[in-house]
């Protein structure tokens, strides 16, 4: 009962202390709304956009979800290639650790010159953002394979798809959902960056028309969408890793109770 | 099932002739040439580092030696050998199988028939005492019972070949003498050609039915004995004369070789 408290009766008392006092100021007119609206307002705003909002809500969240699955089919496959193809290694790699460093969305611009203000451009950025995470995770799960394993898995005479499927990409998975609650947030960055660079629906196009016509209060209105779909979106994520990967964050827990 | 020490006529099942490996300009073994008979239980003993671990993965064609050639049936090794059966200091379970799941890696890696398999699985893990476990995870398990199950991965599509590289290192002496038995229980019941990679000269006394000793690096094969005790051992066996005789032979090899080694280079 006491845990239950801490852990939902705490963080929800900050929320609503700050709200209060937000409330509270924004009545006092301690601030002008046009910077910062009652939460009273936000809250009026949103309950009277929610259909319009959703339709801009389901547009980002397309965009994140092909990004980011792209990001993970392809990330996956070329850390695959590239953990087990020498020469892929030698050819790739160097070129993927330099493109990591570059910032990404600068690519944004470019990408809207050669395809246009559509759907396309959000979703390539997404993936941009997603996929050096997840390929550079995935390369890491896999290659941290000890050599024993591998001797075992070829004296059972088994080839490197077998050897893939079932036994290196299991044993790479909890790097690899790490690196996947990594890109899913990435992802949500590209999408709403896409949507700035030129857009005419999505959450971030939202954000743009309401900086444009000083409506502070959709702007607001579009910060809680975004918020409620990243953390949506992450807790999806963490459902999937609970699912598939259940056996790791169970032996772990046995590992450290162990120690203690 | 003969119950006294290896009677069959001995056929040479693995030769190695002129084994050497060198890792770059660095000597590991020397030179290595040794015959065994198909169903023995071959020990070999050597200081840290003095390449047994490699002798035993050059068996087993997962490294390629520097020169010389194994065979196998009279056939030479040229790729990682499939007819084995391997198991490491390391127990190396997959976590997301049950011990059941473990065991039965073997049949899947290699299109084994499931329910054959299943069947030999469970049989071999009631042998080790591991009957009820089938559906436990690795990390309910205790080290030994662990290595264990591994024991019967390594044993499950009855190959003619058991290597081991200090299957039992990891373990307390209490937990290892146990594991003795098991692996002779094993042993005797599915009777393959095992060779075993170890520091412990009563453990190597204890399963063996020859024993070799390996000089410090670059190794070479310095010392042989056969060990004349009859099977099944016991574990009250280790106090008999004759155990503690086997033992010190082999401690006087060993010592032998490394005090020479440190006075002559």
């Amino acid at each position: 009962m006491n845990d239950l408290l801490a852990k939902i009766g705490y963080p929800i008392a900050v929320l609503v202390a700050i709200l209060a006092v937000w409330q509270w100021g924004a009545d006092k007119s301690l601030f002008p709304s046009y910077i910062l609206p009652a939460p009273s307002v936000v809250a009026l705003r949103t309950s009277a956009t929610l259909s319009v909002m959703f339709d801009h809500a389901v547009v980002t969240t397309m965009e994140i979800l092909l990004g980011f699955g792209l990001a993970v089919v392809l990330g996956v496959f070329l850390a695959w290639m590239i953990a087990f193809v020498r020469v892929f290694e030698q050819a790739f790699y160097p070129w993927l650790v330099f493109i990591q460093v570059l910032p990404k969305v600068a690519l944004g611009p470019l990408l809207v010159v050669w395809i246009g203000v559509g759907f396309l451009p959000k979703i390539l950025i997404s993936f941009l953002l997603a996929f050096f995470p997840i390929m550079i995770d995935t390369l890491v799960g896999l290659k941290s394979v000890p050599r024993d394993y591998i001797f075992l898995l070829r004296s059972m005479g088994a080839g490197p798809l077998k050897r893939f499927w079932r036994f290196q990409l299991p044993y790479a998975l909890p790097h690899i959902f790490a690196s996947l609650k990594v890109g899913i947030t990435l992802a949500a960055v590209g999408a709403i960056v896409g949507e700035f660079i030129g857009a005419d629906k999505g959450l971030g196009y939202v954000l743009i028309v309401a900086t444009g016509t000083m409506d502070t209060t959709l702007l607001f209105v579009a910060l809680v969408w975004i918020s409620l779909l990243s953390l949506l979106l992450f807790a999806m994520v963490g459902l999937f890793e609970r699912i598939f990967v259940s056996w790791h964050a169970v032996a772990r827990h046995a590992e450290l109770r162990d120690t203690v | 099932m003969s119950l006294t020490a290896v009677m069959q006529i001995p056929s040479r099942h693995i030769g190695l002739t002129g084994i050497a490996k060198s890792y770059g300009a660095i000597p590991a073994i020397e030179s290595i040439t040794l015959d065994i008979a198909r169903g023995e239980f071959l020990s070999i003993l050597g200081p840290s580092g003095c390449g047994k671990s490699t002798l035993l993965m050059i068996m087993a064609g997962l490294v390629q030696p520097s020169s010389g050639t194994i065979e196998v049936e009279k056939r030479r090794v040229t790729k990682p050998l499939t007819d084995i059966g391997i198991a490491f200091q390391q127990d190396l379970l997959f976590d997301w199988r049950t011990v059941l799941g473990n065991v039965m890696i073997q049949a899947d890696m290699r299109g084994l028939d499931r329910n054959v398999a299943r069947h030999k699985a469970e049989r071999l893990l009631e042998r080790v005492g591991l009957k009820g476990f089938e559906n436990r995870r690795p990390w309910e398990l205790s080290g030994g019972e662990r290595q264990r199950v591994a024991l019967c991965r390594a044993l499950l599509h009855g190959a003619s070949i058991l290597l081991m590289d200090e299957p039992f290192g990891a373990l307390d002496a209490l937990t290892r003498e146990h594991m003795n038995m098991h692996l002779q229980n094993l042993w005797i019941a599915e009777r393959p050609t095992a060779v075993m990679v170890t520091h412990s000269i009563s453990e190597a006394v204890f399963l063996s039915d020859r024993v070799i000793v390996l000089s410090p690096r670059p190794s070479r094969s310095v010392f042989e004995l056969e060990i004349a005790l009859p099977r099944p051992r016991t574990l009250t066996m280790r106090d008999s004369s004759e155990f503690v005789r086997f033992q010190h032979r082999l401690r006087e090899a060993i010592d032998a070789r490394q005090a020479v080694g440190t006075v002559l280079p």
